[in-house]
């Protein structure tokens, strides 16, 4: 049953063969690792754009042309099943990029370089794992998987807090896992007699079933979509992460190292929505139907809320770790509105939000190199940063161009997915589309306000000695800026990749509605 | 008549090659000189790994073999005591190995390790295919008795003696309870037998089973005594701590195995059948305490300092997960538990194995010891990173199978909670399992002397037998097909 072509093995294994080759170059050669790793993902990025040129818009469901299936253990049915749709294709073509450009950005590291980057690109290959399983017991093994390589990037690489960090991340996300897993088997033995399987396509055909089964919980019969539905949200919700389950985040993103709070915010966080819309939704649409009120309600506590923590930061990543928080919230909602704007606004906020958090986390980074701080104000009440205008101009309006494509100012990408989503939800939740708007000029405010403490008046004494971004910083962020630009004004390409794979999941989620 | 003994001797070789080699080994024993103690016992060790090889060979090609009752239906030689026994014969080489290399053991009392581990492994044997309660009795005894002196067998230490002591006397009363329990069972049905148990517990009137359920669970208190679950799991800690590593490795693993199999065989022999009031019984007190097991292990490992003790609550939670797989009654849960079985033993071995050398090197296995270890030596901590994801059950590693087969058991038969419970277990598991990885990794070592015990054949042993823990988890198709053909046979 496998398709003709090798391209989504190719790139699922390409980084794990960079990982291997990076540790077998020696210690010392500490360029000669820097460039396997950029030309490994330089290779998996042009394997990827293949992807995308081969990719047929108008297919709805799985990419037959690209499917790989290989039996891996028989008695359990489980496969070996990658796919690609076009929910999966931004997040594919995302990951490539950020994951080269966050090499780029790893250059200046310089504690045990050969680890680092053979983590990375470890941690690449689960990512493409998970984004091309078509099995859900493949999915859930590269879901976890990927806790392994981020369990130790964040631990060893990262700032003062970092074992606190790492592990806070780990257990949150295996708690979530678990749930998972509960879900994941008693899908398998709910699917008819004879046809136990842990297919995605074939557990989704088989939605109508679980819609009318039971299950005996503590004596009470309990719906079996309604409950595992609620397992596989709360696994899902813990990586996007929902409120209240995201408080591992805020640790993690600082504690982290640059290039791994850009993974974490590009991609990761996306893992989370992605599997409510590969998993959750699909199999469980009449739970999805029924909890979408609820979920919505989650999505905007966490716009406004994640909002309001971002402003109260006085420490710079901590903001933008919030913004993500309340940024991730307008895809829940959009999501939760099951309308073809609003699930096609969250998909594209999705990848807009991978480009711009990315943005601004690699220019927190660039930041951070120069001052060793992020403290807006320090606690002593004196300013960290002041003028940096004046000393930075190159940075300063690429951070302005991250900072407007966050804040969803028309003519960047940031302004179209979130004026989709909001067309798509005021047909369903019209009090919250004011609310949620609100929220957005809340964002406004922190980040302006962000930047005026920062960019404008008095020059800091120790600002004095910043330079501005050198080429290799340039370069790294051209791709992103021009990213956000672009999509600003042409979202075509991504909108028509996901357009079709997109409405199908709105076509069916409206016959349970 | 004669024929028959005759046909039962030759499907109860393993067992009789163990004891030859048991004899043998007092011969060998012998020939050495006071003064050569300790320094040359290649021959003790070779006698010893060559009789376990033989035995482990036999049991393997045995596999296969049509079940049967032996020795006027006394024991019973099946697929499911085969792979048992395969499992224990592999752990008791491993703790063979551990005890030629530690040095926590007197090396005068190394001979003495190696004959009594085989006497207790005997006994595990004889456990695992019991098929009447006298010979379930006689297997306890065998395997306690001797568990006795290899637990106090670093006779200086006040620990160990102990220990011992500790050991003997619950031990000792809790085979009383049993024996008394066991006496009113056969008062009740009227046989010691195993055969034919399902259908006589299920034509019995009120009041017999009345008297049935508190005997039922005395003779539970004496078999979940030698899985160390809770209740009966005071003496574990200690007496885990108080043994030398080699005698707790072994400990961990052989013992654990033939009380899991017998409860199994027990468990299915008395109560495979309908539902009735004494299954009930039997089985919801089963999942009470397999949960009990799974928490109590869990919780209390948490607060460990020392590194074996660690481990060896993490090996109670781990028996109770085993049990969950029994409190199933299908036979999916006994394939979970048996490729539990086999994952837990290679987890276990490697374990043990780095905490023994580092333990050797300092004097102690506190957690600090472990400080940095993959600076100095990044292999071992590999492969010990490698084992602590795998028995916290993260894939891709082995560990995670068998817990993905123990819920494919738990939620089969619809036992939601028990699996939830199971699961939350493990995030809590995984909290001081990471704290061993946490400190090989992220932590800097005071010293940066390298571990005296790693030497060459060391690392080799152990990357040996972390092998199966990696190649489980991917590859474990011909395994989980091994462990569904070990069918448990019932006559």
């Amino acid at each position: 049953m496998s398709g003709t072509s090798n391209l989504l093995n190719w790139i699922l294994w390409m980084p794990m063969l960079g990982a291997l080759g990076v540790l077998l170059i020696p210690k010392a050669k500490e360029n000669a690792i820097r460039f396997w790793a950029l030309a490994n993902t330089a290779i998996t990025m042009v394997l990827t754009a293949k992807l995308w040129m081969g990719f047929d818009n108008s297919i709805a469901g799985m990419q037959e042309a690209f499917t790989v299936k290989i039996p891996w253990i028989k008695q359990f049915n489980i496969f070996y099943h990658l796919g690609v749709d076009g929910i999966s294709l931004p997040m594919i073509l995302l990951t490539s990029v950020i994951l080269f450009i966050c090499i780029l950005s790893s250059w200046t590291v310089k504690k045990q370089i050969k680890g680092y980057f053979a983590l990375i690109l470890f941690l690449q290959s689960t990512i493409y794992g998970v984004f091309f399983s078509l099995d859900f017991f493949l999915f859930y093994v590269y879901w976890e998987v990927m806790l392994i390589p981020m369990f130790f990037l964040i631990g060893i690489w990262g700032g003062e807090n970092r074992e606190y960090a790492a592990v806070k991340f780990f257990l949150y996300t295996f708690f979530g896992s678990i749930l998972m897993l509960v879900g994941m088997v008693a899908l398998y033995h709910a699917t008819g007699k004879g046809v136990d399987s842990f297919d995605l396509l074939a557990l989704k055909a088989s939605a109508d079933e679980f819609i009318k089964m039971k299950v005996s919980l503590f004596g009470t019969e309990v719906a079996f979509d309604k409950l595992f539905f609620m397992f596989m949200f709360i696994g899902f919700a813990i990586k996007v992460p929902v409120f209240p389950f995201h408080t591992w985040l805020p640790h993690a993103h600082v504690q982290a190292p640059t290039a791994i709070s850009v993974i974490l915010a590009g991609v990761l966080l996306k893992m989370g929505t992605y599997g409510f819309l590969r998993i959750a939704f699909p199999i469980f649409p009449g739970a999805a139907v029924y909890f979408s009120n609820f979920i919505a309600i989650l999505g905007l506590i966490n716009i406004i809320y994640g909002a309001f923590c971002a402003m109260a930061q006085t420490d710079v990543k901590k903001l933008i770790a919030y913004s993500s928080v309340s940024h991730m919230g307008f895809v829940m909602i959009g999501m939760a509105a099951m309308t073809s704007q609003g699930l096609n606004g969250a998909v594209l906020q999705m990848f807009n939000h991978g480009t711009s958090a990315a943005m601004m986390f690699l220019l927190i980074g660039v930041l951070y190199e120069r001052s060793h701080h992020r403290w807006i104000v320090r606690p002593d009440g004196s300013k960290g940063f002041g003028g940096l205008y004046t000393q930075m101009p190159t940075f300063s309006i690429v951070f302005i161009i991250g900072m407007f494509a966050a804040m969803g100012l028309p003519g960047l990408s940031g302004f179209i997915s979130e004026a989709l989503i909001f067309f798509g939800i005021y047909q369903k939740f019209t009090t919250m589309t004011v609310l949620a708007l609100l929220g957005l000029l809340i964002g406004a405010a922190y980040l302006l306000w962000m930047f005026k403490r920062m960019f404008f008046g008095e020059v800091v004494e120790e600002c004095k000695s910043y330079t501005d971004m050198n080429a290799r910083e340039i370069f790294y962020m051209l791709p992103l800026c021009i990213a956000v630009i672009l999509f600003g004004i042409w979202p075509s390409p991504i909108l028509d990749i996901m357009k079709a794979s997109v409405n199908s999941l709105v076509t069916l989620l409206a016959n349970y509605q | 008549m004669l024929l028959n003994y005759l046909a039962s001797i030759g499907r109860f070789i393993p067992e009789i090659v163990l004891v030859v080699t048991m004899i043998g080994l007092l011969f060998v024993e012998s020939t050495y000189g006071e003064n050569d103690k300790g320094s040359k016992k290649g021959y003790l060790y070779a006698t010893a790994y060559i009789g376990l090889i033989l035995s482990l060979a036999q049991l393997v090609g045995s596999l296969g073999d049509a079940p049967g009752g032996i020795f006027t239906n006394s024991l019973t030689i099946d697929p499911f005591s085969t792979l048992a026994k395969i499992i224990m014969v592999i752990g008791t080489a491993g703790a063979t190995y551990l005890s030629r290399r530690s040095s926590d053991i007197y090396s005068e009392l190394k001979g003495e390790f190696v004959i009594i581990s085989i006497g207790v492994l005997i006994g595990g044997m004889l456990l695992a295919s019991a098929n009447n309660m006298l010979m379930l009795y006689i297997g306890i005894e065998t395997l306690s008795i001797l568990s006795y002196v290899l637990a106090s067998l670093k006779k200086n230490d006040d620990r160990s003696s102990e220990a011992g002591l500790k050991y003997s006397l619950y031990g000792g009363i809790s085979a009383g309870i049993m024996l008394f329990g066991l006496s009113h069972i056969f008062g009740v049905v009227g046989t010691i037998q195993f055969t034919g148990m399902i259908a006589k517990l299920q034509t019995l009137d009120t009041m017999q089973i009345a008297i049935l359920m508190p005997s039922f669970l005395m003779f539970f208190a004496g078999i979940g005594y030698k899985i160390a679950c809770v209740p009966f799991h005071m003496w574990a800690p200690d007496v885990y701590e108080g043994s030398p590593l080699p005698v707790t490795t072994f400990f961990s693993i052989v013992p654990k195995i033939a009380g899991i199999a017998v409860l199994v065989r027990v468990t299915m022999a008395f109560f495979g059948g309908e539902t009735t009031a004494l299954q009930m019984t039997w089985v919801g007190t089963l999942s009470v305490i397999a949960a009990l097991t799974m928490t109590v292990g869990n919780v209390s490992a948490i607060g460990q300092r020392s590194v074996k003790r660690m481990l060896a609550y993490s090996s109670i939670s781990h028996a109770g997960m085993m049990m969950m797989g029994v409190v199933c009654l299908t036979e999916i849960g006994v394939t979970g538990i048996l490729f539990y079985g086999i994952t837990y033993l290679f987890m276990t071995l490697v374990a043990f194995f780095i905490t023994s050398f580092v333990q050797d090197e300092y004097g102690n296995d506190h957690f600090e010891r472990f400080n940095g270890l993959i600076f100095k030596h990044p292999l071992m901590a590999i492969f010990m990173i490698i084992t602590m994801f795998s028995l916290a059950g993260i894939p891709p590693f082995s560990g995670f199978v068998a817990k993905f087969n123990i819920f494919n058991a738990l939620i089969d038969k619809n036992f939601y909670v028990l699996a939830i419970i199971a699961g939350l277990n493990s995030v809590v598991a995984l909290y001081y399992y990471l704290k061993i990885v946490r400190l090989m990794v992220f932590k800097q070592s005071e010293s940066d002397e390298k571990i005296g015990g790693f030497v060459f054949s060391n690392q080799v042993a152990i990357a040996v037998l972390t092998v199966p823990v990696v190649l489980l988890g991917v590859f474990w198709e011909s395994i989980i097909h091994v462990a569904n053909g070990a069918k448990i046979f019932i006559q």
